[in-house]
């Protein structure tokens, strides 16, 4: 999919998180994209991509808005877990981890659930 | 439970609830008593031993390992279909897990198997509810499962629920994305209240559970109350229910709100370290 993406940046225009994102309205929107071109390419995406991709809270707004027509959504689903560092890399992106989630949701679990329906629904 | 009779065939699923469904046993245990009613034999499975790997994603070996478990465990059910709650589950078991480990089943989500179903369901729901309902909307999930409109179609079969003329819906798929970008869950719960505000509507009817998480706190201070579109079912079905966790987070003192009981299963320790914190959030409006 990179590969067919031009960085028209019609995908940016579209997206209704720029807001929350610093410096994404300002910035040109074919450089926005093609920071997150250039990373699922392998490449290195600016600050303000990271920024963009970082806010992304896949509303699929992407989609319907890209003239190749891509899965814009996933493309930037995959440039998220790349720039958290998913195959290794050094993160761009902050990546928040929560070791206590498992625990937190069992401990929620036998709050509201049996001890019967734990043993045959988890 | 009541014996229906059903114009379509019973069949067999997994009812893959998610993992922080769990925060809500009322919503499970209410969905998949639905599911039963209109003739769909559901196995509820889901926590971390059936996660779609969204919480490693920073790490795609543990991510890919975490899907290709759970989805040889929904292949071991020998059930032909497995039918989702959550839409990082849905979306993931798509994008990333059904790609590296082959299903022999398919994947729908439960609005769709309500609504396929609603002529059954449709004759439970015989109590009228009085609310004027403003149902909270994502984006996000829309294109892949229209579950706007189905939840939207679901609630009208309730005698009584009035829903409201509904604005653009909220970015994202679900709150619990929002609330991982600074400003981002504050602008959408203002944007709720203010479309309440505007249509008079007194309830506000989440979707996910993630949303139902985030927004019951709204009803602090304010004449609204916030439900989830499986409790407005179940009351016009005239099943009852509590909302243990709206209970706890809006009590004055969750630690006192909790019953010694529960506390004893749950664990002194579990409860002050990791769920504590999260039910004294303060609220982000």
């Amino acid at each position: 999919m990179a590969e067919a993406c031009t960085a028209c940046g019609a995908c940016v225009q579209a997206c209704p998180m720029t807001r929350f994102a610093p410096g994404v309205p300002e910035a040109d929107p074919m450089q926005v994209a093609g920071g997150m071109r250039a990373l699922l390419q392998g490449g290195e995406a600016s600050a303000v991509s990271l920024g963009w991709i970082g806010a992304c809270t896949r509303s699929a707004a992407c989609n319907p808005a890209c003239p190749e027509q891509l899965d814009v959504a996933l493309m930037m689903r995959f440039a998220s877990m790349r720039a958290r560092g998913a195959l290794g890399e050094a993160p761009g992106i902050a990546v928040k981890t929560d070791s206590g989630w498992s625990a937190r949701v069992k401990g929620f679990a036998r709050l509201g659930l049996t001890d019967q329906e734990q043993a045959e629904w988890l | 439970m009541a014996v229906t009779h059903h114009p379509l065939p019973a069949e067999r699923a997994v009812f893959w609830y998610g993992c922080n469904l769990l925060r809500h046993g009322d919503v499970l245990r209410l969905t998949a008593r639905f599911l039963e009613a209109v003739g769909v034999d559901a196995a509820p499975r889901g926590g971390p031993s059936h996660c779609c790997g969204s919480p490693t994603e920073h790490n795609a070996r543990i991510t890919e390992g975490m899907g290709r478990r759970t989805v040889a465990a929904f292949n071991a059910t020998g059930r032909e279909k497995v039918i989702t709650w959550c839409p990082s589950c849905h979306m993931n078991m798509a994008d990333l897990m059904v790609p590296e480990t082959p299903a022999q089943f398919e994947a729908a989500h439960v609005t769709e198997v309500l609504w396929q179903r609603r002529a059954a369901l449709q004759k439970l729901l015989v109590r009228p509810v009085q609310a004027r309902v403003l149902l909270h909307r994502h984006a996000g999930f829309q294109p892949r499962v229209a579950v706007n409109d189905l939840v939207s179609n679901l609630l009208h079969l309730i005698p009584g629920l009035e829903l409201v003329a509904e604005d653009e819906a909220l970015p994202g798929h679900m709150c619990s994305a929002l609330a991982g970008v600074p400003g981002a869950l504050a602008a959408a719960h203002e944007a709720n209240l203010a479309a309440m505000a505007r249509h008079g509507a007194d309830t506000l009817c989440t979707i996910f559970h993630s949303c139902h998480r985030e927004a019951v706190a709204l009803e602090r201070g304010r004449a609204i109350r916030v439900m989830n579109w499986v409790h407005l079912l179940a009351s016009a079905a005239g099943w009852e229910f509590r909302d243990e966790y709206k209970h706890l987070r809006n009590a004055e003192d969750p630690r006192a709100a909790l019953d010694e009981a529960a506390l004893g299963r749950i664990g002194a320790d579990v409860f002050t370290q990791l769920m504590e914190p999260e039910l004294r959030r303060k609220p982000v409006v």
